[in-house]
C-alpha cells in the first residue's frame, strides 16, 4: 500500500496486446474505416434539428442506427478477440481465403456480444458516470438513459470487440495506459468531447440547442470522430504518462 | 506493510543529546521563518487588494455644508420671507409634527392585495395580512397614499437610513461597516430638526444611535440592539410599550418627531423566510399597530409608514434584486391635503413597477411638509401627491416645490463640481435642462393663473432632477484606474513570487526561505519608505503611493533573492499529467469568471471539475500495479466521487439561477430555517464521522494514544451535542414544546454551544499540542542465538594466554516493535483538522454539516488517493483541496452573493453582539470549508512518509504554497475581470461580489494556512521528532 513499496513490486507482471491494434487489411476494412467517421458525423448533422426539437425519440430512433454502424465496424474492420492481430500479410503472399459463411459467423457473434455488453455493462456505468457529473437527478432521466446509451454505443463496442473482457486490458483502459489506436483514440475522444459538450450549457444565451443532452451528444459524435482520426493517424502507439 | 516497523535506538549520548538540541533550534528557527515568509506574502496581498479595492470601491467625496433656514437656495417669489421656523423656512409648512414608522424590510407587495398571475395564483404568507394602508388609501386619497419606494443599493439598514436622512446616494465604501455604523457628518434631517429645536424622540432599532448621536430626547428614546434577529418580539413591543403613551394629548407637549423603527417584519424574514406564518402573524401585528396609532393622531399631526428595503424570497437582503429595493411608502394625515393629478391614481399601484418613487424623495418632501430647509446633499425631488392638493391641479404649489429643490441640488452640484475639480463637460446636459426649466419658470410665473404653465415648469423642473440622478449616480460610478492598476499589478507581482516558491523551486524550499524573507522584509521597507518620501513631493496620494512602493518593492526584492539559486530553477510550466490538470481546470475557472453566466453557475461547474479528479484518480488507481494500491485508491476514489455527488443535493440558489435551481438547505425555498428532519443530519454525522476517521487511523494503525482520547471520544461527544443543539434550536423554530418558555431553550442551547466550543478549542487544541505521537511501542522478546564468546581461564589475569571456547546460555533479547510507524508524522499532524471540524460543524445549519462532513471524508478519501498513487509532490492535492474548499462553500448554503451571508450564526453561542466574536463567527460559519481545506493542506507532504524524511518542512511550504496558487489566480482574474467589466451590467450583482468573495477568501486562507497551518506544524513534527529524532540535513 505505501508507495515505496511499489518499487519492489514487479512492474506489471504479462502485457498482453500491449501493441495497438490495426484495422483489417482489406479492401472492404479500409473502405469502411474510412466511412465510418463520415457516416457518425452525417448521422448527427442530419438528425441535428430534430434532435434539438425532440431529444428524447431522436435518440431513441438513432440508437439502433448507430449500433449496426458500430457492429459493421467492428466485423468489417477489426481483429476480434483471440483473433490474433490481423498480422500484416507479406507482399505478395496471398491472403488466406476462409469461408465466408463461417467467417461472418465467427464474427457477428462477437460483435452482438459487443453490443450486449454495452448495453447492460457500459451504458449504466456511463449514466453513473454522467449522474455523478452533475446530471440531473430528479427529471429529464430518459434524456440522461439515452445520453448514456450513446455515450457507451461510441466508447465500448469495438474495445469489447478487440479486447473482450480480459481484467488487465480493462485496467489499463481504464488508466489509460493502453497504447492509443483508433479504437482506443476513439473512445477518449468521445470522452472528452462530451466533457467540452458540458461547458455552453450554462451560458445564458437562451438558444434550443443549449437544452440537456443536445450539446453533450454533439460533443460526443465530434469527439469521437476527431478522436479516431487523430488516434489513427497521428498519436498511433503513443501512451498517456499519467504519473 | 511498513504500518509497523523495528528499531532498536541506542542510548543517547551528552554528545547526541547536544547535538538533536542544535537540530531543535535549528529547526524551529527554520519553522519560524517559513512562517513569518507566507505572512510576508499576506502582506503583499493585502497591500494589493487595498490598492484595487481604493480605487473600484466607488466613493463619494462628502461635502461639510449645512442649508440655513434663513438662506434659501433661490430668491422667493411672492414675498414670502423665509427663515421663521415657525411658519417654514423655504415654504410654508403643512404640519407641527410627524410619526414616522419605519417598518424594516416592508416589500411593497406586502401591502397591496394579492392578485393572481400566470405562475402565481394563490396568495403567500405575506399576502392580504397588512390591509390598512391600502385600505385608507383607496377610501380617503386625501388622507392617505400609498407609493411604491425604491431604495437605492445596497439594501443594508444602515446604508438606508443615510439615504433616508440625507437624500444621497450611497456609495459601496459603507457596505462593509453595516456591523459598526459610524456617525453621519453631512447635512441631514435630523440634525436640522435638533438645530431648529425640535424635539426628536427615537424608539427601535440602535442604528439610529450610531448614525445620530445625541440627537435624540434622552428621556423618551428607547433603543434596541438590532442584529438579534432570532428575537421577533423584543424591538417591536418595546417600541409598542413606548410609542403609545407618547400619543396621549397629555404627552402632545413633549415631543415633535417620533422615529419609531419596528424590526420585527425583517427578522421574521432572515429567521422563516417571508412565506411563514410568522411574517403573516407579524404582518397583521404592524396592521394592528398601524390602526391604533391612526385613531391616536391629532389634525397637525402627520403619519409616515415606510419600509427601508425589501427582502428576497428568503427573507435576506442587502443586494439590489427587485425583491431587495422595491419597498414601500405611506403618507397619512387627518387633514386631508394630499391629491392625485390623475384620478386613476387613487388606487395604489398593483406592482412596484408603476408610479414607484425613489427613497430619497422622502428628504426634500418632508422637509417641506414641516418647514425644514432641504438638507444640502438631497438629490430626491419632492413626491406629487404631497403637494399637489385635495384638488389634484395645484400645479403652481408643485412648481414651487420642485423650484426650491433643483435651486438647491444645483447649489449642490455647483459645489460638489468645485471640490472635486470636475470637468464641467459630464455635467453639461443638465445645464440645457436648467435653462428650460428657469425659462418655463419665468413664462409660468408671467400666466400665473393658468395651471397649464404651472405644470409644464413643474414638468421642466422634473426633468433637470431626473437628468441630475442619473448624472450623479454615473459619477459616483467613477473608477480610480491608476489605483486600480497599481493593484492589478501587485496583484500580479505576488503570484509571480507564490509561482515561483511553489513551482519552480526544485532543492530545499524551506533552507531558501530565510533568504527570501529577508531581502522582501528589505525591499518592502525600502519601498514604503521611498514611497512616502515620493508622495510627499508628488501631488499624489501619499499613502497609496507608499503602499504601492513597498509591495513592488518588497515583490522585487524577494524575485532578487532567488537569483543566488537561479540554476535550480525551472519554468513553473505543468510538465505532468496531473500537473496539466490541475492547470486546466483553474485556468477554466479563472476564465469562465468573465461571463456571468459561469460565475451564477460556479458551484456546478466546481462539481463538474471535482468528479473529472475524482474520475481520473479512479482510473489511475486502477492502473496501480500493488493489489493493496489498486483497491484501496479505488474505494478511495468512488468514495470521494459519491461524497462529491452526495454533497451537491445541498444546494441555495441564488436569484439569478431561478427557475432553474432547487434550493434543498432550508425547509424551503422561502424559508431560512432547517427542516424538522434535517435535525437528523447532525446525529448521523456524530455516529459516521469520527468512525470513518478512525477507520483511517485503525488502517495505519496510529489509532492509539491520544487519536483514542479526541476522535473516539471527545469528538465524538462533542458532535453529540452540536446536535443537541440543532434539534434544541428547531424545536424552538417550530414551537415543538410550548409548554417550555423559549427563554430556557434558548439559555439552553447557547451553553450547549459554548461548551462545543470549549471542548474545540481549549479541550481539542490541548491535546492537539501535547499529544505524543500516535504510536503503539511494543516490546517482543525475541529468542536470540546461542553465542560463543571467548574467556580467559583464569579469571583473575586478564592477559593469561591460555584461551577457550565456552558456550553461553542463550541471552533473552528485546525488539521494539512501534505500531503506527508509517503515517506518524501524518496522523499527528491530521490532529489539527480534527480538532478544527468539531467547531466549524457547531456553526453550520444541518444540512451544512453533512456537507461539511462529507468534505472531511473526501479530504480523507484524498490523502489515501495521494499515496496510493504516488502524488504527493505532485499540484494534485493542494489544488484539488481549493476546489474542495470553493465547492462546499456553496454546500454550506452559501452563494457569491451578500444576501446568502448567515448573520444568525454570531448568536450560536452568544445572545447579544459581542466583538470580535460575533464577526469571527460569521468568519466560521461563512468560509468553515475553505478554512478546513486549507487547514488540510500540510497533511498531503505529511502522510505516510518516514518519520525522518529530510526536507520535510520544505515540502509543506511548498504545498501550501501551490494551495494559495489557485486562490491568487482566481483573485487575480476577478479584479482583472471585475476591472474590464466595470461598465457591465451584472458589475454590482455578479462580478463585484464575485471579486469581494475572492479577495476576502485569499486573504483569509493566507492568514489560516500560515498561522494555524504551518504554525500547527511545528507541534506534530517536534513531537515526532521527539521519539525518532531530527533528519540531518
Amino acid at each position: 500500500m505505501s508507495s515505496s513499496m511499489a518499487n519492489a513490486k514487479p512492474a506489471a507482471a504479462t502485457a498482453p496486446n500491449e501493441k495497438p491494434v490495426e484495422i483489417l487489411q482489406n479492401q472492404a476494412s479500409q473502405f469502411y474505416a474510412n466511412l465510418h467517421p463520415v457516416l457518425l458525423l452525417s448521422i448527427l448533422l442530419v438528425s441535428f434539428r430534430r434532435l434539438v426539437q425532440d431529444s428524447v425519440s431522436t435518440l431513441l430512433g438513432l440508437a439502433p442506427t448507430i449500433a449496426i454502424v458500430q457492429a459493421i465496424y467492428c466485423v468489417l474492420c477489426l481483429p476480434s478477440t483471440g483473433q490474433p492481430a490481423a498480422s500484416t500479410p507479406k507482399p505478395g503472399q496471398k491472403k488466406k481465403a476462409a469461408k465466408p459463411a463461417q467467417d461472418v459467423w465467427a464474427k457477428a457473434v462477437p460483435a452482438f456480444l459487443s453490443l450486449v455488453l454495452t448495453l447492460t455493462l457500459s451504458a449504466p456505468t456511463l449514466y453513473i458516470i454522467v449522474i455523478l457529473f452533475g446530471g440531473p437527478l430528479t427529471t429529464h432521466q430518459p434524456h440522461t438513459l439515452l445520453l448514456a446509451l450513446h455515450l457507451a454505443l461510441l466508447t465500448t463496442p469495438q474495445l469489447y470487440y478487440t479486447h473482450g473482457l480480459d481484467t488487465q486490458i480493462w485496467l489499463k483502459i481504464a488508466s489509460l495506459q493502453l497504447p492509443i489506436d483508433e479504437l482506443f483514440g476513439m473512445t477518449l475522444g468521445a470522452c472528452l468531447g462530451s466533457w467540452i459538450g458540458a461547458i455552453p450549457i450554462p451560458l445564458d444565451w437562451d438558444r434550443e440547442w443549449q437544452k440537456w443532452p443536445v450539446t453533450i451528444v454533439t460533443g460526443l459524435y465530434i469527439g469521437a470522430v476527431v478522436g479516431k482520426l487523430a488516434g489513427g493517424y497521428v498519436f498511433k502507439g503513443a501512451k498517456i504518462k499519467i504519473s | 506493510m511498513e504500518d509497523a516497523a523495528s528499531v532498536t535506538r541506542p542510548g543517547a549520548t551528552a554528545e547526541e543529546r547536544a547535538d538533536r538540541k542544535q537540530l531543535s533550534v535549528q529547526f524551529k528557527a527554520q519553522h519560524a521563518l517559513v512562517l513569518a515568509f507566507f505572512i510576508l506574502i499576506f502582506i503583499f496581498h493585502a497591500l494589493a487588494i487595498y490598492l484595487f479595492c481604493s480605487g473600484f470601491i466607488l466613493s463619494r467625496l462628502v461635502l461639510t455644508d449645512r442649508s440655513q433656514c434663513a438662506v434659501p437656495p433661490v430668491e422667493l417669489q411672492h414675498g414670502y420671507v423665509p427663515g421663521s421656523h415657525e411658519k417654514g423656512c423655504w415654504h410654508p409648512k403643512s404640519f407641527d409634527k410627524v410619526v414616522v414608522i419605519l417598518v424594516d424590510a416592508l416589500r411593497y407587495d406586502f401591502t397591496v392585495p394579492f392578485r393572481p398571475q400566470p405562475g402565481d395564483e394563490t396568495p403567500h404568507q405575506f399576502h392580504n395580512a397588512l390591509p390598512i394602508l391600502y385600505e385608507t388609501s383607496v377610501q380617503s386619497p386625501e388622507n392617505a397614499f400609498l407609493l411604491p419606494f425604491i431604495a437605492d443599493p445596497p439594501t443594508t439598514t444602515l446604508q438606508r437610513l443615510k439615504g433616508l436622512t440625507t437624500g444621497t446616494l450611497p456609495t459601496l465604501l459603507d457596505a462593509g461597516s453595516n456591523f459598526a455604523g459610524t456617525a453621519i457628518d453631512e447635512d441631514n434631517l435630523i440634525e436640522q430638526l435638533y438645530n431648529a429645536g425640535k424635539k426628536v424622540v427615537h424608539l427601535g432599532d440602535d442604528t439610529w444611535h450610531s448614525l445620530f448621536p445625541g440627537y435624540f430626547e434622552p428621556n423618551l428614546t428607547r433603543s434596541y440592539d438590532s442584529f438579534n434577529v432570532w428575537d421577533l418580539h423584543t424591538v417591536d413591543n418595546g417600541v409598542n410599550e413606548h410609542l403609545f403613551p407618547l400619543l396621549e394629548p397629555s404627552m402632545s407637549e413633549r415631543w415633535d418627531v417620533i422615529i419609531g423603527h419596528y424590526l420585527g417584519v425583517d427578522h421574521a424574514g432572515h429567521r422563516y423566510g417571508p412565506d411563514h406564518p410568522a411574517m403573516t402573524a407579524k404582518l397583521k401585528q404592524m396592521d394592528e399597530v398601524f390602526r391604533r396609532i391612526i385613531a391616536a393622531l391629532d389634525d397637525s399631526t402627520l403619519l409616515i409608514v415606510m419600509g427601508d428595503h425589501g427582502m428576497d424570497v428568503k427573507g435576506d437582503h442587502g443586494g439590489e434584486s427587485d425583491d431587495e429595493v422595491q419597498a414601500a411608502l405611506w403618507m397619512y394625515s387627518k387633514r386631508g391635503i394630499f391629491g392625485r393629478s390623475d384620478p386613476g391614481y387613487v388606487e395604489p399601484p398593483a406592482h412596484a413597477k408603476i408610479r414607484p418613487v425613489g427613497q430619497i424623495d422622502l428628504v426634500p418632501t418632508l422637509a417641506l411638509l414641516l418647514g425644514m430647509p432641504i438638507p444640502f446633499n438631497n438629490l430626491g425631488r419632492p413626491i406629487e401627491e404631497a403637494f399637489i392638493g385635495k384638488g389634484g391641479n395645484d400645479y403652481k404649489n408643485l412648481a414651487e416645490v420642485s423650484r426650491l429643490t433643483s435651486n438647491q441640488i444645483h447649489g449642490y452640484q455647483a459645489e460638489y463640481a468645485k471640490a472635486r475639480k470636475i470637468d464641467p463637460s459630464t455635467t453639461s446636459p443638465t445645464v440645457k435642462l436648467w435653462h428650460t426649466a428657469s425659462m418655463e419658470w419665468q413664462r409660468a410665473r408671467s400666466w400665473a393663473t393658468y395651471s397649464k404653465a404651472w405644470k409644464t415648469s413643474y414638468d421642466s423642473f422634473t426633468a433637470y432632477q431626473t437628468e441630475n440622478l442619473r448624472i450623479c449616480k454615473d459619477l459616483w460610478a467613477r473608477f480610480d484606474l491608476n489605483s486600480m492598476s497599481m493593484g492589478i499589478i501587485a496583484l500580479i507581482g505576488t503570484f509571480l513570487v507564490i509561482i515561483l516558491y511553489a513551482q519552480s523551486v526544485q532543492g530545499d524550499r524551506a533552507a531558501l526561505t530565510p533568504a527570501l524573507l529577508s531581502w522582501g522584509v528589505a525591499g518592502t521597507i525600502t519601498g514604503a519608505l521611498s514611497g512616502a518620501a515620493l508622495g510627499s513631493l508628488l501631488s499624489f496620494s501619499q499613502i497609496q503611493l507608499s503602499a504601492f512602493a513597498a509591495v513592488m518593492g518588497g515583490i522585487c526584492a524577494t524575485l532578487a533573492g532567488f537569483w543566488p539559486v537561479r540554476a535550480t530553477l525551472r519554468v513553473p510550466y505543468p510538465t505532468t499529467f496531473w500537473g496539466g490538470l490541475c492547470t486546466l481546470s483553474t485556468l477554466l475557472l479563472c476564465v469562465g469568471f468573465a461571463a456571468n453566466s459561469f460565475t451564477i453557475w460556479e458551484d456546478e461547474q466546481l462539481l463538474f471539475l471535482l468528479t473529472t479528479f475524482g474520475v481520473v484518480m479512479l482510473g489511475s488507481s486502477l492502473g496501480q500495479p500493488d493489489e493493496t494500491d489498486r483497491n484501496f485508491g479505488s474505494l478511495n476514489a468512488i468514495s470521494f466521487l459519491a461524497a462529491t455527488r452526495l454533497s451537491s443535493l445541498s444546494r441555495l440558489c441564488r436569484e439569478e439561477q431561478m427557475p432553474n435551481c432547487r434550493s434543498t438547505y432550508y425547509a424551503s425555498a422561502t424559508s431560512s430555517t432547517s427542516a424538522g428532519w434535517q435535525t437528523l443530519i447532525p446525529f448521523i454525522v456524530a455516529l459516521l464521522l469520527p468512525t470513518a476517521i478512525r477507520y483511517i487511523y485503525v488502517r495505519s494503525k496510529n489509532y492509539q494514544g491520544s487519536a483514542v482520547i479526541w476522535i473516539g471520544i471527545a469528538l465524538r461527544l462533542g458532535l453529540v451535542m452540536t446536535a443537541v443543539y440543532w434539534v434544541l434550536n428547531a424545536a424552538d423554530d417550530g414551537d415543538w414544546y410550548p409548554q417550555v418558555s423559549k427563554e430556557t431553550l434558548s439559555s439552553t442551547r447557547i451553553i450547549i454551544a459554548q461548551m462545543v466550543l470549549a471542548v474545540a478549542f481549549a479541550a481539542g487544541y490541548g491535546t492537539y499540542i501535547w499529544a505524543a505521537p500516535l504510536l503503539l511501542v511494543r516490546t517482543e522478546e525475541a529468542p536470540a542465538p546461542t553465542t560463543s564468546t571467548s574467556k580467559p581461564l583464569d579469571s583473575s589475569d586478564p592477559n593469561a594466554p591460555v584461551l577457550t571456547t565456552i558456550n553461553e546460555p542463550p541471552k533473552p533479547r528485546s525488539k521494539l516493535i512501534i505500531l503506527g510507524y508509517a503515517n506518524t508524522q501524518g496522523t499527528r499532524y491530521f490532529l489539527l483538522p480534527c480538532v478544527w471540524i468539531l467547531a466549524l460543524l457547531l456553526v453550520q445549519k444541518p444540512m451544512g454539516q453533512g456537507a461539511l462532513a462529507l468534505c472531511m471524508i473526501s479530504i480523507l478519501n484524498l490523502l489515501e488517493l495521494i499515496d496510493a498513487n504516488n502524488l504527493r509532490r505532485s499540484p494534485l492535492g493542494p489544488i484539488v483541496l481549493a476546489l474542495l474548499g470553493s465547492y462546499y462553500f456553496f454546500k454550506t448554503g452559501h452563494q457569491a452573493a451578500l444576501a446568502t451571508i448567515q448573520w444568525d450564526s454570531a448568536f450560536i453561542p452568544l445572545k447579544t453582539i459581542r466583538y470580535p466574536w460575533s464577526p469571527i463567527l460569521v468568519i466560521l460559519n461563512t468560509f468553515g470549508a475553505h478554512i478546513l481545506c486549507a487547514i488540510a493542506v500540510p497533511a498531503i507532504s505529511m502522510w505516510k512518509v518516514p518519520p525522518k524524511l529530510p526536507g520535510l518542512l520544505g515540502r509543506v511550504a511548498g504545498a501550501v504554497a501551490t494551495h494559495l496558487l489557485f486562490y491568487a489566480a482566481i483573485a487575480v482574474a476577478t479584479v482583472v475581470e471585475a476591472a474590464w467589466l466595470r461598465r457591465h451590467l451584472m458589475l454590482y450583482r455578479v462580478f463585484m461580489p464575485r471579486m469581494l468573495l475572492a479577495v476576502v477568501v485569499l486573504l483569509l486562507v493566507e492568514f489560516i494556512t500560515a498561522v494555524i497551518a504551518i504554525g500547527g506544524v511545528r507541534w506534530s513534527m517536534v513531537s515526532v521528532a521527539g521519539v525518532f529524532g531530527y533528519p540531518e540535513s
